[in-house]
């Protein structure tokens, strides 16, 4: 059985974005979720400062905590290494999101039709509608409603239903088809990498045999298989240049 | 028959079946609030989390877990103090204690009931959640400890010692004829109180409570787990997390005890019963349980700033100083006066019930600011990774459901009061 990795060279990373955009039209994910997400941070003090970009995907850990805590078994992790939350399994207690060291849980707090409608779209609009043909979100991708893999669980998150969790599924449907992540097939600068880490002479082994990389809160013991090469691990001195989108939301 | 009940001739003892003005102005009230509750609750189920003040952590700049988690973890923590007091006068058999026996036992399944809706009330599909958790629980989760250890194993043990302790009572009132004879005879269940049955009863009591001990050291236990097995969460991981539940639990639990033995004291006029006394030992409890507890927050502040990492550097901060200082040291001032109060009141050795109920008020205020405060920051300021410093406010949904709970808890414990004595009747004989 393959074994899943993504390796993400921050040398190369830009800060585009264009990784958070494809995530969210291939997963359809609504408003403030960024299942992907790059960091842009700078440290130092003005006028010797430095910026640099990270992107953060979920870590799909080999020891994960958000698989340890669950206490129904929605979030489990598949044998070729994806972690993935069964939403039809989901109570939504959320203990996954605090146990997460990373940040990358985002609980469903409304309903998918307000979750959409909080864009600052009017999708009831006429003229809006004449052009998704009355579809909220406009564009559904058909892969997520199905069940995936062997387990044929509900893990694809397409529902984005109220009240249970969701995260990056490393495009579980498209893995499936023998596809990238979305991510990884859109990066401009060809900073991500995605492939099997247990094949040795498979691309992505040699890609990292080659380079010296290093895994975010190594220290935690949760041995992501989201491998950061160059650049560097965020320091205490990290501050991040933007505030996101929360005020939005809330 | 007790001299109570001789002297009252047809009457039930303690007020049981007659309604007065302000106990028909207390219900009428807690059912007011409770309504409130359910109405937001209603709110939440309807539109989902969203109408409270919980979001997404790290880029969602706020806390996922808030309110009613904190008060799922201090309804659980008061549970401690029923059952430990009951146990220990049936094992110690510290006769002074008796008459707030039951009130304990009563106080105990009453705020395990409250801790089990506080965290439904935290779940989008509370159906949903109770099927999965008998379908696919997983005992590895530290939640599981929450639903089978505290809910299953410890409401049960409880309702079944709070039954068993009380089957003398019951079968004392149906020789009586009254308005609930049908029910006390039913709750005797062929209980005569004969010398053979009371000892029988003795001896199970006895051992159900050296049994229930352990199981309320694990039932809080798990409680803490929940918190202190996470590495993921700075301030959370630690060693101390689970003692220090058990014991700030018995601390809110014994201050509770004491103010609802005061006010129990008061409504049902049993001043006779209730000693100074009965309020004395509670308080002596209460105060070792809060000097081991002043220990360990101790312990924990030199923790979290004598070295600390940066990111425990940035929680510490909050704490001390920044965001949640006033909550900190709100809880530190009030728990350490209780202390002082109950240290001057143990060496002078003259003991009020005014000094005990004030001391369980106050450390009560002291817990539930606890329980917030591991809850919450952690998710606002523990970040890892470079997110922005979060915040979270809890909003009047929260704060409706929260105090609909304690309504519903006042309602439970009034309408029990009303159809059963509270406080054990006299011993007959001897």
């Amino acid at each position: 059985m393959a074994k899943y990795a993504m390796a993400i060279n921050l040398d190369r990373c830009q800060g585009c974005r264009a990784c958070m955009e494809a995530c969210k039209i291939e997963n359809n994910t609504p408003q403030a979720v960024f299942w992907m997400y790059v960091f842009r941070t700078e440290t130092g003090e003005f006028p010797d400062t430095k910026m640099s970009f990270m992107p953060r995907p979920c870590q799909h850990c080999n020891n994960p905590p958000c698989v340890k805590v669950c206490p129904v078994g929605a979030r489990f992790r598949r044998g070729d290494g994806i972690v993935l939350t069964d939403a039809d399994r989901c109570i939504g207690c959320r203990y996954c999101e605090v146990a997460c060291p990373y940040g990358v849980n985002y609980y469903n707090w409304r309903t998918p039709t307000e979750a959409f409608a909080a864009y600052d779209v009017d999708f009831t609009d006429p003229e809006v509608e004449a052009v998704t043909g009355g579809v909220i979100p406009p564009y559904k991708n058909p892969d997520l409603d199905r069940p995936q893999g062997d387990e044929q669980r509900m893990t694809a998150g397409s529902a984005h239903s109220v009240g249970v969790m969701e995260k990056c599924t490393f495009c579980v449907h498209r893995v499936e088809k023998g596809l990238e992540p979305a991510c990884a097939e859109v990066c401009p600068v060809h900073a991500i990498h995605f492939g099997d880490v247990e094949d040795p002479e498979g691309p992505l082994s040699t890609y990292l045999r080659e380079r010296a990389g290093f895994q975010l809160l190594e220290e935690l013991g949760t041995d992501p298989s989201v491998y950061y090469v160059g650049g560097g691990p965020p320091t205490a001195e990290t501050r991040e240049i933007e505030r996101p989108l929360t005020e939005v939301q809330r | 028959m007790t001299t109570e009940t001789m002297t009252t001739k047809r009457e039930l003892p303690q007020g049981i079946g007659r309604l007065s003005t302000g106990w028909i102005a207390f219900f009428a009230a807690m059912v007011a609030v409770t309504v409130v509750g359910l109405y937001a609750y209603f709110q939440q189920l309807g539109n989902g989390l969203i109408v409270t003040g919980l979001r997404d952590l790290g880029t969602g700049g706020g806390a996922t877990w808030g309110l009613y988690v904190a008060y799922y973890v201090y309804f659980i923590g008061v549970s401690f103090a029923g059952i430990t007091v009951a146990a220990l006068i049936r094992i110690f058999k510290i006769e002074k204690l008796e008459p707030v026996a039951r009130m304990g036992e009563l106080l105990t399944v009453v705020s395990l009931i409250l801790g089990a809706l506080a965290i439904l009330a935290d779940l989008e599909h509370p159906w949903r959640a109770i099927v999965n958790l008998f379908e696919f629980g997983r005992p590895q989760s530290p939640f599981f400890g929450t639903f089978s250890m505290v809910i299953a194993g410890y409401l049960f043990a409880s309702l079944v010692y709070l039954y068993v302790t009380s089957r003398r009572d019951a079968a004392r009132l149906a020789l009586q004829p009254s308005r609930f004879q049908g029910l006390y005879r039913f709750l005797a269940a062929g209980y005569e109180d004969t010398p053979e049955q009371r000892r029988i009863d003795r001896r199970a009591t006895f051992w159900l409570a050296i049994a229930i001990l352990p199981l309320l050291v694990i039932a809080h236990s798990t409680v803490g787990f929940v918190f202190g097995l996470q590495v993921g969460r700075p301030g959370w991981f630690g060693s101390l997390q689970a003692p220090g539940f058990v014991v700030l639990a018995g601390v809110s639990g014994i201050g509770n005890l004491i103010m609802l033995a005061a006010i129990v004291r008061w409504a049902t006029k049993t001043e006779k019963r209730i000693t100074v006394d009965a309020f004395a030992w509670l308080a002596k409890l209460l105060l070792g349980l809060l000097l081991v507890y002043l220990y360990f927050t101790a312990v924990e502040i030199l923790t979290i700033t004598y070295q600390a990492s940066a990111a425990e550097q940035v929680l510490s901060d909050a704490l001390l100083k920044g965001t949640y200082a006033w909550i900190f040291w709100g809880a530190i001032v009030s728990l350490v006066a209780a202390a002082v109060l109950l240290t001057w009141k143990a060496l002078t050795r003259r003991w009020t019930i005014a000094a005990a109920v004030a001391a369980g008020i106050l450390v009560n205020i002291g817990a539930v600011a606890k329980r917030y405060l591991i809850v919450v920051p952690s998710q606002t300021h523990g970040q890892l990774l470079p997110y922005p410093i979060g915040s979270y406010t809890p909003n009047w949904v929260e704060f409706a459901v929260v105090f609909g709970l304690f309504s519903l808890g006042a309602i439970m414990i009034g309408v029990f009061m009303k159809v059963f004595p509270i406080v054990p009747l006299e011993e007959a004989e001897q």
